[in-house]
């Protein structure tokens, strides 16, 4: 054991936790009934029954889905904001203040209003996520856009005096690693929050599915569903945004 | 850009204060077209926040409520200090904490802690604490962790050098390194605690303000709704004024002049 390096005694260390957690999982499952804690193999069948079945499938679509739109008008009307903050210096204020109570909304809050509103559907949940990840948009943006390297602003303006070309082509770039990393934070957030505004306010997503498994006390598929959310999140983390933000910075962070 | 943000201070001000009095304008014209159901007038808001006021009932959920919250950020502060300090110990176990105990608490829902707390413990002030110190706990961690990591490693080496009682060095030099890190953790967990209080309380109790704003949503009372999440706000800002803010001025006296990050 000693002649091993640190590095490998803690990985092994790592593998060796995760190893002794099923087992004591499985020890566990076979004490407790089912509805309490379902045994790992349970659980595993109930993640396969997702991929063979159509209508499981859908399911997540309709949850990646959502998060998506959700994403996508988050972004649009927070750096909108964030932009109109930083070059209508008198909005400043205003914007900063909305961030501020939309950070400072309860979640839920949200989600019960959205039901009152849209109904059961997907603009509910789409909603709901949005308003929730917006001001996370609203400050990292106007946050990047203070950061941004005041001599490049300068020797833009030597250049041009036309507002749209140096925004589109040096500032706008210049904030494409912040866009990303704040999209980034934003996934993470958005796929957890999505659970919750499916479970209150939609009619599909993994977030309905946890609501019918929870008045059934399914308690293997709510473990399912919490097990393929964290599987989609960490793919998703690994194979698109880490490496999209590696060629980003390669490409813009010394612009 | 400085000067013209002195100069536009006011008036960006002025900006910000008329457009509040224009959204409660536009909420009040709103409403006088919709049904009371769907948005509810100001006035109709305001007497519904009045009533945490007057009424010994609803006071009694603010306190259930701001009694969980202020248990579990406790526990899972100290959690955190304890998964935190872990690998500083104990280095071997490094990649346990942060490979495999952090990403696996980072990614799970809140909602998903909540559902599985009922399941476990029922409907109790039990399944709403475990439910919200589980949540709480990767963001202590990050914070304490990040404390521990920057750590003067020479710092600690001139405290050897002057003692070799270990406890009087955790006292006088460990402790007072980390702590601003501790308190900063303890203010972030309370402003996460506050938005995931009601996720909890809707299915893990019976009292709380999440149950009333559940049972305002269920008889489609929107007054009410509006009133909770506006009452947690205002009790939200009264908890990190009065006590989190000394706190934290207290543990950290060289930042004392510092203005703190808004929550």
């Amino acid at each position: 054991m000693r002649s091993l390096s640190l590095n490998t005694r803690r990985k092994l260390a790592a593998h060796l936790f995760v190893a002794a957690v099923l087992i004591i999982w499985l020890f566990a499952a076979l004490r407790l009934p089912g509805y309490v804690l379902p045994a790992p193999l349970t659980v595993l069948e109930q993640i396969g029954a997702f991929l063979v079945s159509a209508k499981l499938a859908g399911h997540i679509a309709a949850s990646i889905f959502h998060v998506t739109a959700a994403l996508v008008l988050a972004f649009v009307v927070g750096t909108t904001l964030a932009v109109a903050g930083h070059y209508v210096p008198i909005t400043r204020v205003l914007i900063g203040r909305l961030a501020a109570f939309l950070n400072s909304f309860s979640s839920i809050g949200w989600a019960l209003l959205a039901i009152l509103w849209f109904g059961l559907n997907d603009a509910s949940v789409i909603f709901v996520i949005g308003i929730i990840i917006l001001p996370i948009y609203m400050i990292n943006m106007q946050a990047a856009l203070d950061q941004l390297d005041a001599d490049l602003i300068e020797m833009t303006a030597s250049f041009t005096r036309s507002w749209p070309r140096a925004f589109s082509l040096v500032v706008l770039p210049a904030l494409y690693p912040f866009m990303l990393a704040t999209t980034r934070l934003a996934f993470g957030i958005a796929w957890k929050v999505a659970l919750t505004a499916e479970l209150f306010g939609g009619n599909s997503g993994f977030g309905f599915l946890v609501n019918i498994a929870r008045q059934d006390i399914d308690t293997p598929r709510i473990f399912a569903v919490i097990a393929l959310m964290i599987m989609i999140a960490y793919l998703a983390d690994r194979f698109l945004f880490a490496p999209l933000e590696r060629y980003l910075t390669r490409h813009y962070a010394d612009a | 850009m400085r000067d013209a943000a002195v100069r536009n201070a006011l008036p960006a001000r002025l900006l910000a204060d008329a457009a509040v009095i224009g959204v409660i304008a536009v909420w009040w014209l709103g409403s006088r077209n919709l049904p009371a159901f769907v948005l509810p007038s100001p006035w109709a808001t305001g007497e519904a926040l009045l009533r945490f006021f007057t009424d010994v009932k609803l006071m009694g959920d603010i306190a259930a409520t701001g009694g969980r919250v202020a248990l579990s950020v406790v526990v899972a502060t100290a959690l955190g200090i304890a998964l935190a300090m872990l690998p500083f110990f104990l280095p071997v176990t490094r990649d346990i904490v942060r490979l495999r105990i952090l990403p696996f608490l980072n990614a799970m829902p809140s909602l998903g802690w909540a559902i599985l707390a009922v399941i476990w413990f029922g409907v109790s002030d039990v399944a709403v604490i475990f439910a919200q110190t589980a949540i709480l706990v990767p963001f202590c961690f990050i914070n304490v962790s990040q404390g521990i990591e920057e750590i003067d490693a020479e710092l600690l080496e001139m405290a050897r050098s002057f003692t070799r009682r270990r406890g009087l060095t955790f006292h006088k030099v460990l402790i007072p390194a980390v702590a601003p890190y501790v308190v900063a953790a303890a203010r972030l967990a309370y402003g996460v605690s506050w938005k995931i209080a009601l996720i909890a309380e809707l299915f893990g109790s019976e009292r709380g303000l999440g149950f009333v704003m559940y049972q305002a949503q269920t008889i489609s009372d929107p007054a009410t709704v509006i009133a909770t999440c506006l009452m947690i706000v205002l009790v939200f800002v009264l908890g990190d004024v009065l006590v989190l803010r000394p706190l934290y001025r207290w543990v950290s006296p060289q930042d004392r002049n510092k203005p703190l990050p808004s929550l």
